[in-house]
């Protein structure tokens, strides 16, 4: 721009000139770039949920020729569907459970393993281990060990509890054994998460506080856990939305059981009427809701946890 | 600082499971070979080696078929036939699945008579009138097998004839510290004990009890179904079946009776091939699921053979591997012994040196089709002699839910018959 906001001829032409080679080279960095993975997203996660969306409004069963559209009515039907509603309830104690433990646990462990040394280094380690764990494998461990003749329930016996619970088998306890389960599985991920989170609090701070008199507990109140909120909003969606779609744990632990859905989740339920009932729009419509729940559950946590952050 | 975190779980978050992922390659055919993929499942009597073997015979004798064994990852193969059909991976060939939903969408081969002239029962398991499934052996479900050990020691000197003689060995037993039954929270451990029950309390007062249901002539909450229904509850009830079983799967249950932790399980006559192994040491009796008046009731199933996909590739090359591998001599010898099936092949016999388990359970059945005492056996019947698709899995979660005492018999039958209404709508 010229003196005094006037533009030279030239200077006003050079913009003109430009503009159509820069928009076409902002155009091929973004196909470049971004074409990719446009596409890769459009076609893997777009196209099957506009896929189930337009299942959901159908009757579509693949072992039957005919399939009419219905409209809403599978929504209508889910309302006051009694296994919907459980698996739902199901669902939503597991995702408290899951949210709730494992940052809390997390959380305090992430404090104590906050120092250095070979020993907290090596303690790290062996918490983040049931993260990279498969999830077959810890499913496969735990039934061994809350089994009727399980190590706990034996441990249990040799300490004079003639009738230990039925961790597994007992429609009062399964659900929160499962949750329990989960729960040891996320536990690393939220300590690794909390232990970024602790590095980022300025020594400085805690340490003006304590010349200023402030105990440890005070200290963390007002110092580091306002600081560790970022994590707190990490932790608590990516839980929020791995809790909601629990599948493989309840598959493989419980199938759902014991009995009819004590444990049977919406992930669970969908795949229960999809595959086995071939009832495959009805599940389908499930499947929406719980997509609708679950970006709406993250979207409010977000919101709500993200304004308790500070910047420094 | 958020963003930097954010990144953080979701790179841990995405790299967990990709260090726990492993990854499986495909095989092709041969060069000149005609492959066909062929689904079976495993148990701790039918093993891999048992399956490679026998797919070993087949292609020995028609060299110009390849096959790729398809492993269902669990027991539940129908399922996963499911799976693989809605994702475009429909195995050629499979075994023990259920052909209902499928057949009815086009998508098994109906057997012509002429391919199923070998068979004894051809027509068992049809659906509207076609065969997809070869009905190639018969199992008895339930048959009662007791350990004799714990019988003597609990002073039980005979087999039960009656329910009657049968809550009171399990009364002895529960008072000698034995627990009665042991049973598993799986389709194929706890429906059996719930198909003895269901034989004599249903079927063998109306063998076409399925049919009639199908027909809206009967529904779960007649008063027969509710009486097999409040058999197994009180079961439970009276102590003679662990709740805590039903965290089981099925291998656990087996296990567990094989272990002596239990006097009684009531399991298909697949039980006998465990049993009959060399290592076996436990001596075992067998009875059938007695009856109020001490009547005999055998159920059975004949059906569980091959099914071939009506769009395999080769169809050709998947008829003759379905057929081959379900008339070979030593094909039905091997299943005779490690899975205790009694083939229904025209002129077949058993061979001689099968174990005294699997003698005792094809003389029980033989007795039972004697004396015309054979029923269907509730939950394991296929095609249009079974449930509607979806049902069963609620019959046997149902199951459970009586054992645990989750629900009483009448919220039992009134789940299952909204349930029926919901599969059939």
């Amino acid at each position: 721009m010229g003196e005094g906001g006037r533009l030279s001829m030239s200077e006003a032409d050079l913009p003109r000139r430009t503009r159509r080679p820069e928009i076409g080279r902002r155009v091929w960095h973004f196909l470049s770039f971004g074409g990719p993975g446009t596409a890769a997203y459009a076609c893997f996660v777009l196209a099957p949920i506009l896929i189930s969306l337009g299942y959901s409004l159908t009757n579509y069963n693949p072992f039957r020729g005919d399939t009419d559209f219905v409209g809403l009515a599978n929504y209508r039907v889910l309302l006051t569907d009694e296994e919907f509603l459980t698996s739902l309830k199901v669902t939503t104690i597991l995702t408290a459970i899951v949210v709730i433990v494992p940052n809390a646990l997390g959380l305090a462990v992430a404090v104590l393993l906050d120092r250095r040394g070979w020993v907290f280094n090596a303690l790290r380690t062996v918490f983040f281990v049931p993260v990279v764990l498969s999830s077959v494998v810890v499913s496969v461990i735990w039934t061994r060990l809350l089994d009727n003749d399980g190590l706990i329930n034996q441990a249990l016996r040799g300490l004079g509890v003639d009738e230990p619970p039925g961790w597994l088998s007992d429609p009062d306890y399964a659900l929160y054994s499962l949750g329990g389960i989960l729960s040891w599985q996320m536990l690393g991920f939220c300590v690794v998460i909390y232990l970024a989170g602790l590095q980022h609090v300025p020594q400085e701070l805690i340490e003006a506080a304590s010349i200023d008199g402030a105990g440890p507990f005070r200290r963390f109140w007002r110092i580091t856990w306002p600081l560790l909120a970022p994590a707190l909003t990490i932790n608590t969606v990516i839980l929020l939305i791995s809790a909601f779609k629990i599948f493989d744990h309840v598959q493989i632990i419980t199938r759902g059981g014991p009995g009819t859905g004590t444990t049977a989740t919406i992930a669970y339920n969908v795949l229960q009427t999809g595959f086995i009932a071939n009832r495959q729009g009805f599940a389908s419509a499930m499947a929406i809701i719980m997509l609708i729940i679950i970006a709406a559950a993250s979207a409010i946590v977000l919101k709500l946890l993200q304004r308790r952050e500070v910047d420094l | 600082m958020r963003r930097g975190l954010f990144t953080l779980g979701m790179v841990v978050l995405l790299a967990a499971p990709t260090l726990a992922a492993c990854e499986v390659g495909e095989s092709t055919a041969p060069a000149g070979k005609k492959e066909i993929t062929f689904l079976v499942f495993e148990t701790p009597n039918l093993t891999p080696q048992y399956w490679d073997a026998a797919i070993k015979r087949v292609t020995d004798k028609h060299p110009e078929i390849s096959v790729k064994k398809l492993v269902s990852p669990d027991q539940d193969r129908t399922t996963y036939a499911k799976q693989l059909l809605t994702s475009g991976q429909f195995p050629d060939v499979m075994i023990a699945v259920s052909p209902a939903g499928f057949a009815e969408g086009g998508n098994l081969y109906a057997w012509t008579p002429d391919e199923l002239k070998d068979f004894e029962f051809p027509t068992n398991g049809a659906i509207k009138g076609k065969v997809y499934q070869l009905p190639a052996n018969t199992q008895t479900i339930p048959v009662v097998y007791y350990n004799k050990a714990l019988f003597t020691k609990a002073g039980i000197t005979g087999e039960p004839k009656t329910y009657a003689e049968l809550q009171q060995a399990a009364a002895k037993l529960k008072a000698a510290g034995i627990t009665p039954f042991v049973t598993a929270g799986v389709h194929d451990s706890i429906g059996p004990l719930w198909a003895g029950i269901l034989g004599t309390e249903l079927y063998a007062k109306n063998p076409n009890w399925m049919h009639d249901r199908r027909a809206g002539k009967v529904k779960f909450c007649d008063a027969e179904f509710k009486a097999g229904a409040a058999k197994l509850a009180d079961l439970a009830k009276q102590g003679y079946l662990d709740a805590k079983d039903v965290s089981k799967d099925y291998a656990a249950g087996q296990q567990a009776f094989l272990d002596g932790k239990g006097a009684m399980y009531a399991m298909g006559n697949w039980l006998a091939g465990e049993l009959d192994k060399p290592d076996s040491k436990l001596e075992v009796g067998q009875f059938t699921w007695p009856s109020d008046d001490g009547k005999l009731v055998v159920p059975a199933f004949t059906g569980g053979g091959l099914l071939v996909s009506a769009k395999a590739k080769n169809l050709d090359a998947a008829r003759t591997f379905a057929l081959g591998f379900q008339l070979d001599k030593g094909n039905l010898d091997n299943s005779a012994k490690a899975d205790g099936l009694f083939p229904a092949i025209k002129g077949y016999t058993p061979p001689t040196d099968v174990g005294p388990d699997y003698k005792l359970g094809y003389d029980l059945y033989a007795k039972g089709v004697a004396e015309k005492a054979v029923v269907p056996a509730f939950g394991f019947e296929a095609g249009d002699d079974g449930m509607l698709p979806g049902v069963t899995a609620k019959w046997d979660s149902s199951a459970v839910d009586l054992v645990t005492g989750k629900k009483t018999p009448d919220q039992v039958c009134a789940f299952l018959d909204a349930e029926w209404a919901k599969a059939a709508a």
